[in-house]
């Protein structure tokens, strides 16, 4: 079966190794069933592949992916096929050496994400001493040929930081700046009762967030991404399932968003074992919701659901059970009041489990 | 905006034609669809020429008048400008 709908962007989790433990990171609790990483060949190969499908963008992020020492060959690789590099990664690795290997290699663009504006709440949530090093890397950059984002999750521990997160990066006069909401995957997931912001804190996050969009319009960017629990209608999770967006993870698994292995009713090909564009048009796990045939009521009927496709599967699954379950992010959805109820876990404060390689007992 | 000012491409943003000959801006982790117009003036952009060269120009190619042309085209530039995708200088 093939399909009309192309893929634009193709993200390349190069590994889920890091040396940071955020507690909300979205990598899967099972870190370590991906240590066997697909080698340098085959990503190569990959790169190929997506430029040959009209991919235009690709993403290199892990995990933390400066610690693949192939990370600039692989850019050089893209570069050549004219696609657009982007590096996600949090900036503890990039010293004057490896920066300039990257801007050789051709990057087009750096995302550095800080865990908090002030050093000791970063680092404690980093779980390391790394603030520093991180600001070091972002000056670096700013003097670089690269393009620089800044991009800070924001949660209940650091989101009434915000004013100073923004005021930090204007003073690198970074280009844009990302202050997104927590989402809920992987090891988010399990912290999430110590993670859900408060209802205030979302409130004034907005407010400070957009009057500072105001302030510094044309000179810096503000994104200020909403926490998917405090709406009515679900986001356009990936601009619809298999529609835009290709993840291939650390152990060559090929998925339609970086969330999708929690879905294990799906099984997912391997580009070890076949190529992209075959896995984007016939692998079954690309095609169950692609679309709106999948669709059950209400979505079937809703005059939106070619905006938000019926929002996002992951979160579907995780809280139904069901992967083709209308979004319970959606007021319209039968299962919305678990989202409700979610919600008032912000006023909770279990421990957080700091990310790690070895976790002996998955929740 | 004075139209002697010269646009060049900010940091991690460039212009990229297909085969088929659509066009679209690749900026940080997003691909922005350009409409011929909007195409052809970003074509001409090279932190050389200034903007009254870039619709001189469009106005020796195509079929528009110079007023026109300019007004599209300091539009667009500066909502790329606003956008951090283009430098005027
Ligand atoms: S979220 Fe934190 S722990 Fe996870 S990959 Fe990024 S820096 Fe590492
Ligand atoms: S019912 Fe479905 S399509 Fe309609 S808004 Fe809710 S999730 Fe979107």
């Amino acid at each position: 079966m093939t399909t009309d709908v192309r893929p634009l962007s193709l993200l390349c989790e190069l590994t889920y190794r890091c040396n940071l433990q955020c507690p909300y990171c979205y990598n899967p609790l099972d870190l370590d069933g991906y240590r066997d990483e697909i080698d340098t060949a085959t990503w190569q190969r990959v790169i190929g592949e997506a430029a040959d499908m009209g991919i235009v963008q690709l993403g290199f992020s892990g995990g933390e992916p400066t610690l693949r020492r192939d990370l600039s060959a692989l850019v050089r690789t893209a570069a050549a096929r004219g696609l657009y590099t982007n590096l996600i990664t949090q900036g503890t690795f990039l010293d004057a050496a490896r920066l300039a290997e990257l801007v050789d290699a051709g990057l087009d663009h750096i995302q550095i994400s800080l865990q908090a504006p002030e050093r000791e709440l970063a680092d404690e949530i980093a779980g390391t001493v790394v603030h520093e090093r991180k600001l070091e890397a972002i000056a670096r950059v700013q003097n670089s040929p690269i393009a620089l984002t800044l991009n800070c999750v924001l949660h209940r521990n650091n989101h009434d930081s915000i004013a100073a997160v923004i005021d930090l990066a204007a003073s690198f006069g970074v280009r844009k700046l990302e202050l997104a909401n927590v989402q809920f995957y992987g090891w988010a997931y399990r912290n999430r009762g110590g993670l859900m912001p408060t209802r205030e804190q979302v409130a004034h996050g907005l407010e400070v967030a957009t009057a500072a969009k105001r302030r510094y319009a044309g000179r810096m960017e503000i994104v200020y991404v909403l926490p998917d629990y405090f709406e009515d209608r679900p986001k356009a999770c990936m601009h619809g399932w298999g529609r835009a967006f290709m993840t291939v993870a650390p152990n060559g698994r090929a998925m339609p968003c970086p969330g999708a292995a929690t879905i294990t009713s799906l099984s997912f090909e391997n580009v070890r074992d076949r190529g992209l564009a075959a896995i984007w048009n016939g692998s079954a796990a690309f095609t169950a919701y692609r679309g709106t045939a999948w669709m059950p009521d209400p979505c079937r009927s809703c005059d939106r659901r070619e905006i938000d496709w019926g929002g996002c599967r992951c979160q579907a699954f995780a809280l139904t059970g069901n992967g083709a379950a209308v979004d319970p992010a959606c007021a319209l959805s039968p299962d919305h009041d678990v989202i409700v109820a979610l919600r008032e876990t912000g006023s909770r404060h279990p421990t957080l489990v700091p990310r790690r390689m070895r976790e002996a007992t998955p929740a | 905006m004075t139209t002697a000012l010269r646009p060049g491409f900010e940091r991690g943003v460039r212009l990229r034609t297909a085969d088929d000959g659509t066009a679209m801006l690749l900026v940080p982790e997003g691909a922005i669809k350009l409409n011929a117009s909007a195409a052809a003036a970003l074509a001409l952009v090279d932190g050389e020429r200034s903007i009254d060269d870039i619709v001189a120009h469009l106005c020796a190619r195509f079929d528009v008048d110079d007023a026109r042309a300019r007004d599209d085209v300091t539009a667009l530039f500066e909502r790329l400008r606003m956008r951090r995708m283009l430098v005027l200088a």
